[in-house]
């Protein structure tokens, strides 16, 4: 080591060296013995035996979130993984790989080892990611194992807003075009391609309202609510604390029929915009994971989402339950990439 | 919930052992208050007393603040964003040797900001969370503006070298995807740089690994076991305690003297922390620069003064208090922590939001009861947290930069599980170095990566929903309240720059 700029003493003695190699040597070593801990050692060493589906799970399970902790992908995530752990009697872990509007949490999932150990928690980004030029990933990535949820897109304003359904939203777009301001989440997120889709199907264009970027439906809520934009595109539980104070309203939902836990709300169908727009989450394995273990891991999932806890879960979060498994996912997903292509190209968010 | 059913075995047990999981891995520079939290929901589930769940997650989420402060007055290397504002003096007055009675004052002005903080979330919150509805991109733009601001011009050394850091703070925040456009930009096709530069990785580097540097390159082999012990901290266990009890008796006193700067702060901190779009970070530097105006020994600041100690602590941990106030009157989280602890009294059929305060009064005074009672148990919980990291730095310089380095890898891999975030750690300490030598200070940079996106992204939707126009900027009353200030701020310092210039021209 060359004395430098760093470490200007001119003179290291050999002494101080040797310590100096010795503590870092040692703290390295210590080091990267905790993150394998921490880690909980994704990448074991993938001997025949961790890929005998008869011996699955051979080692402890790992969800991977693409997502934050502490975010409703999160909570579903620790859930599930709570779930798999106490049935399949293997510790399973929440690994959070966020970044990249979801992109590295979902290219983890489609490389992990195929052996069935790591488990994707998939989310709606999938179906627009590669559209979108954040990733080559698609649905075609992965295996897919079983959808949880689905909530759909709804159409939020204030109780004093002069709207009292779609039909007058959209005559206050077509007259003033460029005038109204809604939020929901970044542009090109989840909502702000549920919204432009919506404009399209009801022949407007998207730029006919202004779309105000946020970083979720959260902030968008309180800038509706302080009156600086004039509808919010999100999810009814999303906003349901305000919607049971009476202070905003929904105009209708983007679901293809009325939701279960909200009867009166109309869908933009109804209104004769023909068009649905919803979030979803589901479990994937990696493709090339031996069939006896998809097959096992769908078992299990089925048995998590079949009991009573689940429901209760999903229904104290707000998520609403939407199963799908094996095929009749991997159609849904089908679907789902080439609906959001249509609208990421029309709405000029193709790269 | 009654009060006193709280001071129960069951409850109490899992409280006190919850707040002091919260000081290690709050002391624990990358371990941050969100993963604290994180871990312990889920643990919290298996307890039988829904009371004991709440007082676990509520302490867990009060404490992490305060022991941030522990290795930012130590080491100098802040344990959360919060408290890299406790570098400054509190590790100034650590270097003189009175390192235990800064972070006495600091434990105590924690706990009694955090009950000012509580305080107004019992009194005020319904009308404090519709002030804050008023704040839109324009007003957040400004704030964020201010406490980048406030913060490279109050960190010692040259103000330009203050804004040097501070702009290049901004530049790296420009990293990733932009979620005003969606574009991605200086992210050369990599998805780890998509995200952004994680602000955790780049401050366990910057102020972490470069203080291991800097002992590295004075290191003197054999020299410093000789060095004089400071008094206090080579007594024997007996005189340990009584010493602890005279400092601690010190630090109310001097908490007194100052009782005008800490009551401004901790007002400040709580107000700003109510805000959905701002917390802890800047309502730590915002004090920090209001005692620094107020204070008549502008120019000490820095060196280690006590009001540079107060201001920053007690607005910090008020705002975790503020940061309540929309959590619970509009069940929107203000910041990561807030949103798992909301999510965590959903599990236990506690729904904050408009309804919360009409519906279920019980409830309510549980929760505030277990807040403030969190913040007497702060106390003892702290000191523990003091004394045991106090005791860890008297181990072998080597020990002791061994184990930074343990931690700060750790830290930087366990936020996402990449060591992407390793790599810039360790670049971010190469950096930071540099930085020292060329005597720049390092918090305006940290400033900057963290308030970056906040003051670009709301400039820009602001002008989206302005349609390009700049007047709301200025004409909005609580914008142009800002901006006053901050207008006064630089003119208050360009003047006392020149006074000094004179002041050093005259023979």
């Amino acid at each position: 080591m060359k004395p430098n700029i760093l470490f200007r003493k001119k003179n290291d003695s050999s002494v101080s060296r040797r310590e100096f190699i010795g503590t870092t040597g040692g703290t390295l070593g210590a080091a990267i013995g905790i993150s394998l801990g921490v880690g909980c050692s994704q990448k074991d060493s993938s001997n025949s035996e961790s890929t005998d589906p008869a011996a699955y799970p051979s080692q402890p399970l790992s969800v991977i979130c693409p997502w934050a902790a502490g975010g409703g992908t999160d909570r579903l995530s620790r859930f599930m993984a709570e779930k798999f752990s106490s049935l399949l009697g293997k510790p399973a872990v929440v690994v959070n790989r966020t970044g990249g509007s979801g992109a590295v949490g979902h290219h983890a999932g489609a490389t992990a080892e195929p052996d069935g150990h790591t488990i994707m928690m998939a989310t709606f980004e999938l179906s627009t990611m590669r559209h979108m030029g954040i990733s080559e990933l698609s649905y075609q990535d992965y295996i897919p194992v079983m959808q949880l949820n689905a909530d759909a897109a709804a159409l939020i304003v204030k109780s004093d807003a002069p709207w009292n359904n779609v039909d007058e939203l959209l005559e206050t777009i077509q007259s003033k075009p460029g005038e109204l301001k809604m939020s929901g989440t970044s542009t090109g997120g989840a909502w702000d391609l549920a919204r432009a889709g919506f404009l399209l199907a009801a022949d407007l264009p998207v730029s006919s309202v202004i779309w105000a970027p946020t970083k979720g439906s959260a902030p968008s809520i309180i800038e509706l609510l302080g009156g600086h934009v004039d509808v919010i595109c999100c999810s009814v539980p999303e906003a349901s604390s305000q919607i049971e104070a009476g202070e905003l309203r929904v105009l209708a939902v983007m679901s293809p029929e009325r939701l279960d836990e909200y009867p009166d709300i109309p869908t933009v169908k109804e209104a004769g915009v023909d068009w649905e727009a919803v979030g979803w989450r589901g479990l994937a394995l990696p493709l090339e994971t031996p069939e006896a273990i998809v097959e096992k891991v769908t078992a299990t999932a089925e048995e998590i989402t079949a009991s009573d806890e689940f429901k209760e879960f999903m229904n104290k979060n707000g998520f609403a339950i939407q199963l799908r498994s094996g095929a009749a996912f991997e159609e849904f997903l089908k679907s789902q990439d080439a609906q959001w292509k249509t609208v990421i190209e029309a709405a000029g968010y193709a790269k | 919930m009654e009060l006193l059913d709280l001071f129960s075995w069951s409850i109490l047990i899992p409280w006190i052992l919850g707040m002091l999981f919260g000081v290690f891995v709050g002391a624990t520079p990358g371990l941050t208050a969100t993963m604290a939290v994180a871990l312990i929901v889920p643990f919290s589930y298996h307890l039988a007393d829904t009371r004991a769940s709440l007082a676990l997650i509520i302490g867990v989420s009060f404490t992490a603040i305060f022991a941030g402060d522990i290795p930012a007055t130590l080491l100098r290397i802040p344990g959360t964003p919060a408290s890299a504002a406790a570098t400054l003096d509190g590790h100034a007055m650590a270097k003189k040797g009175k390192g235990t009675l800064a972070l006495l004052i600091d434990l105590f002005c924690s706990s009694l900001g955090g009950i000012v903080g509580v305080a107004m979330l019992v009194f005020l919150a319904p009308q404090l969370a519709r002030f804050a509805l008023k704040f839109s991109s324009y007003e957040y733009f400004w704030l964020g503006t201010l406490g980048l601001g406030i913060s490279s011009m109050v960190s010692g050394g040259a103000i330009a070298l203050g804004w040097v850091s501070a702009i290049l703070g901004l530049t790296l925040s420009m990293v990733g995807m932009d979620i005003v456009s969606g574009a991605q930009r200086f992210t050369f096709g990599s998805t780890e740089l998509m995200n952004g530069i994680e602000f955790i990785p780049v401050m366990i580097g910057l102020f972490g690994i470069s203080e291991v540097l800097r002992l590295l390159s004075e290191w003197q082999p054999g020299v410093e076991e000789r060095q004089p012990s400071k008094p206090s901290e080579t007594a024997s266990p007996g005189s340990f305690f009584r010493n602890d009890f005279r400092e601690m008796f010190r630090a109310l006193n001097i908490i007194w003297k100052k009782k005008w700067n800490f009551l401004r702060s901790s007002l400040t901190g709580s107000l700003i922390g109510a805000l959905p779009g701002a917390g802890a970070d800047i309502a730590a530097w915002g004090a920090y620069g209001a005692a620094r105006k107020f204070s008549k020994k502008t120019e000490s600041f820095g060196t280690g003064v006590e009001d540079g100690v107060v201001a920053p602590t007690s607005a910090n941990n008020a705002a975790v208090g503020g940061a309540w106030i929309p959590a619970l009157v509009f069940g929107i989280p203000g910041d990561a922590v807030t949103a798992i602890v909301l999510g965590a009294f959903l599990v236990y059929d506690i729904r904050p939001g408009p309804m919360l305060f009409e519906q279920d009064q019980g409830q309510v005074q549980g929760l505030f009861w277990i807040a403030l009672i969190t913040q007497f148990f702060l106390i003892p919980c702290g000191y523990l947290g003091v004394k045991f990291f106090g005791w860890i730095l008297r181990a072998r310089k080597a020990l002791v930069i061994g184990a930074v380095i343990l931690f700060s890898i750790v830290g930087a891999y366990s936020l996402r599980n990449s060591l992407f975030d390793v790599w810039v750690m360790l670049i971010f300490g190469v950096i930071g170095r540099f930085m020292e030598i060329r005597k720049a200070p390092l918090a305006p940079m940290i400033l900057g990566l963290i308030l970056g996106p906040m003051i670009e992204e709301n400039l820009r939707t602001g002008l989206i929903k302005s349609s390009g126009s700049w007047a709301p900027f200025f004409q909005r009353p609580i914008s142009l309240f800002f901006v006053l200030i901050l207008g006064l701020t630089l003119v208050a310092t360009g003047i006392s720059k020149i006074r000094q210039l004179n002041a050093k021209s005259k023979p």
